[in-house]
């Protein structure tokens, strides 16, 4: 099912949380609201499912308008950050409950909770309570009670934020695969860019109450629309340089470091301000441009290892390379800088 | 060490341990000790003496004492002898009339008062006041008849020397009979009340009364919580002050308040006589409304306490509960049935244990209002219990019938808790953690 948001505006009180939003997403697709908290991509959520009213726009189902129809008959199913799982039900219960406030037969309640529990392997636990369950299981209770009775919808909200790391790791290959099995269109709120990237077709990116860009998380990584976008991606994040472009294409940091252009920018005029993004796997890997500098932090991360260099005239860059111990702290490095990789942005952030 | 340390602890306790001894379980000792006397206003609480009354003679005769014995211990006689002219002097009778009696009636019995007065009468330096007169034969009267002895033995020699033929076990069980001070009357209280054919009455009273006012303020309690609730928040704290008044209020002034609300030319009757309804004092002038006015009065009391309770309970609920439960499809009579009042088990139960309790012994709010009435169909085991022991319009006190009623709601306060306790498995209840997240 198509979900389609068409001038979307949401006010609580006299504030203005989300201005016209415009938004689809696609059948069967699995879509991300990234965001820091407070962009408003819980409150989007929240629109969509019907808990909030939309004080403008409208919400479309397919061709069907679900602006002004209350939560109960929308048909969507959502998992809540603390899965909001009822306390004095089985999991059984739990999972039966969207069917037999339906009114569905016993027997169909009976086949279809079966099901679902299979779907997502948690059989054996039908007859304990919430309470009885860990973390991981209780995640798993209430996507199988979200998507039991088969809803246009699955919304996601924060499902993973509660969870410990490996059970993370684990939740979200495990949702991923029940999306893909149920072919559900569905929409993940999160703050966490790996989870929005590692588990979504799309990710719409959003920041006070707007979405700055829509794509596939390799497309919206490599060629993010502005600033904002460019630093909320990545992990180690990306390395912002403030400068002037020199006019022959190189990049003149304003401490005095020159960097190169990408070719692609080598005809700007000089003195344009620009910032130059540098992504740590864009340092020290490959490429024709070689930097000098200090090595003024090395931390192992197992298979690799993070390095700040820092540059005669102090700038910083960071290098994320395969785990190497050749290289100590204090030590002098020229490495290699990958000048056709680097993002630019201009004075008012967007992508150049 | 080990010692000194449990000493202190001990030491330190021992305030608290002194309070609920004197406070929590002397009261319930001293009611069941009292539970098993007779004591009242005319017995006193310490100790009596042993007196002869014209009533008691005339229990003594119903109960088969042989009718002479009873007709010579109810005979007085007046006799003019050394003692009886020694307490008459005492008396204050006038030394010169005195001398007159000695001298012309020493010696003399009168079988009555009237030949005795006549004898008087004819002294030559009598009073003139005929009360004086009477006043005068008092002192030679001899009669066992309402004299107090301090002993049961000294009772029983005045017995015998006014019936000397009489057996020593009737004169023995006339001297038992005649103490005036509270005894030990092992169930004798419980048996009469067994007896009574109104305690029924009370029973049932009570039962309808702890029923019918639990009931409503369960249901009104949880209806509050749950309207409001779904209020707005600032509509949902100006009603939860509304229905915290009768709360607030003191009892008195809130009896008081539904006076002037239902008595004749209160508030109901004006407007039920402009609306040409039967127009009455609602309180006390027929029994379903005296019912129906003393259970809105404690029940609007309850309801409050529910409702605050409740209210509570209700928003310890997560929220996203409540939207899970609408985007699954529950309807709000849903959410409320299926997850809204599952949730509320632990307080209804709370609610209703402590109110049923305290339902039980209260009775300030009837004796206020309908005082039992009309007759005593609205009369409640606390509130009787009250009226015996300390409140008894004849003037006594029956302090033992009293405690062994507030004995018998003790027992069934007691024996009801321990049975709310087993049925909601109180103690699984408060163990788990009642929300998860």
């Amino acid at each position: 099912m198509q979900v389609t948001l068409k001038n979307f505006t949401k006010t609580f009180d006299d504030t203005t949380v989300i201005d016209s939003m415009n938004l689809a997403v696609n059948d069967g697709e699995m879509l991300a609201l990234l965001g820091p908290s407070g962009c408003g991509k819980s409150t989007t959520l929240f629109a969509i499912c019907g808990i909030h009213r939309i004080n403008g726009g409208q919400i479309l189902f397919g061709d069907r308008d679900v602006s002004d129809v209350p939560s109960q008959k929308r048909n969507v199913g959502v998992v809540f950050q603390n899965y909001a799982l009822y306390p004095h039900l089985t999991v059984f219960e739990n999972i039966a409950f969207p069917l037999s406030v339906r009114g569905d037969s016993k027997p169909d309640i009976e086949r279809e909770v079966r099901a679902i529990a299979a779907l997502t392997h948690i059989e054996e636990l039908l007859a304990r309570r919430p309470a009885q369950l860990s973390g991981g299981q209780q995640q798993r209770v209430a996507l199988a009670r979200a998507l039991v009775r088969k809803p246009d919808v699955l919304l996601l909200d924060e499902p993973l934020a509660n969870l410990d790391a490996k059970l993370r790791l684990e939740m979200r290959s495990e949702i991923r695969r029940i999306q893909l099995e149920t072919g559900i269109t569905a929409i993940l709120v999160t703050h966490d860019q790996v989870e929005a990237m590692s588990m979504c077709d799309r990710i719409a990116i959003m920041n006070k109450g707007e979405i700055l860009q829509i794509a596939t998380p390799t497309d919206m990584y490599r060629a993010p629309v502005n600033k904002f976008v460019a630093g909320f991606l990545g992990n180690p994040p990306i390395v912002m340089l403030e400068g002037r472009t020199s006019g022959d294409g190189r990049f003149l940091v304003k401490e005095g470091t020159s960097l190169p252009l990408p070719a692609r920018l080598a005809g700007m005029p000089g003195d344009t301000p620009l910032s130059l993004g540098v992504r740590p796997e864009h340092f020290g890997a490959a490429g024709a441009n070689r930097v000098e500098g200090t090595i003024s932090f090395v931390e192992p991360q197992g298979r690799e290892t993070l390095f700040d260099v820092t540059l005669d005239d102090g700038v910083v860059l960071r290098s994320i390379q395969p785990a190497r111990d050749d290289v100590v702290f204090g030590q002098k490095v020229v490495w290699p800088l990958d000048a056709e990789k680097l993002l630019a942005f201009d004075v008012s952030g967007r992508a150049v | 060490m080990r010692t000194r340390t449990c000493l202190l602890g001990l030491a330190f306790v021992s305030p608290a341990l002194a309070l609920l001894f004197a406070f929590f379980l002397m009261p319930v000792v001293l009611t069941t000790v009292f539970a098993f006397t007779n004591m009242s206003t005319s017995t006193g609480i310490t100790g009596g003496s042993h007196v002869i009354t014209g009533n008691l003679l005339r229990d003594l005769g119903n109960a088969g004492v042989d009718d002479d014995i009873v007709a010579a211990l109810s005979e007085g006689s007046f006799s003019v002898t050394p003692e009886t002219l020694a307490a008459a002097a005492e008396a204050g009778v006038e030394p010169r009339f005195l001398g007159e009696i000695e001298s012309s009636l020493m010696g003399q019995s009168f079988e009555d008062a009237r030949s005795f007065e006549s004898a008087l009468k004819a002294l030559p330096s009598r009073p003139t006041r005929i009360r004086d007169i009477k006043l005068a034969t008092e002192p030679f009267e001899r009669s066992i008849l309402n004299t107090r002895y301090s002993s049961r033995a000294a009772m029983e020699t005045a017995i015998a020397s006014m019936v000397p033929d009489a057996p020593v076990d009737t004169v023995s069980a006339i001297a038992e009979a005649s103490y005036t001070g509270w005894r030990w009357i092992d169930g004798g209280n419980f048996q009469t009340l067994l007896d009574r054919p109104e305690t029924i009455r009370i029973v049932l009273n009570t039962v309808f009364y702890v029923a019918a006012t639990l009931a409503f303020n369960v249901f009104v309690g949880l209806f509050l919580a749950i309207t409001t609730f779904y209020l707005p928040k600032t509509g949902a704290g100006f009603f939860s002050v509304l229905w915290l008044l009768p709360r607030i209020t003191p009892v008195v002034l809130y009896a008081v308040m539904w006076k002037w609300f239902t008595w004749d030319n209160g508030f109901l009757y004006v407007i039920a006589e402009q609306l040409g309804l039967p127009a009455f004092n609602y309180m006390k002038g027929s029994v379903p409304t005296a019912w129906a006015t003393i259970i809105l009065v404690n029940g609007f009391v309850g309801a409050s306490f529910g409702m605050i309770l409740f209210s509570g309970a209700l928003r310890a609920i997560p929220v996203q509960q409540l939207w899970a439960s609408e985007v699954d499809g529950a309807s709000r009579w849903q959410q409320i049935r299926r997850i809204i009042l599952p949730q509320l088990r632990w307080p209804i139960l709370f609610v209703t244990s402590y109110q049923t309790l305290s339902l039980l012994s209260s009775y300030e709010q009837i004796w206020l209002t309908t005082n039992g009435g009309p007759g005593s169909t609205t009369t409640v085991w606390a509130l009787e219990a009250f009226n015996t022991a300390l409140n008894n319009y004849t003037g006594n006190l029956e302090y033992g019938m009293g405690a062994a009623m507030a004995l018998i709601l003790v027992a069934v306060g007691l024996i009801l808790s321990i049975l709310y306790l087993r049925m909601f498995r109180f103690d699984e209840l408060v163990n788990k953690p009642r929300i998860e997240f």
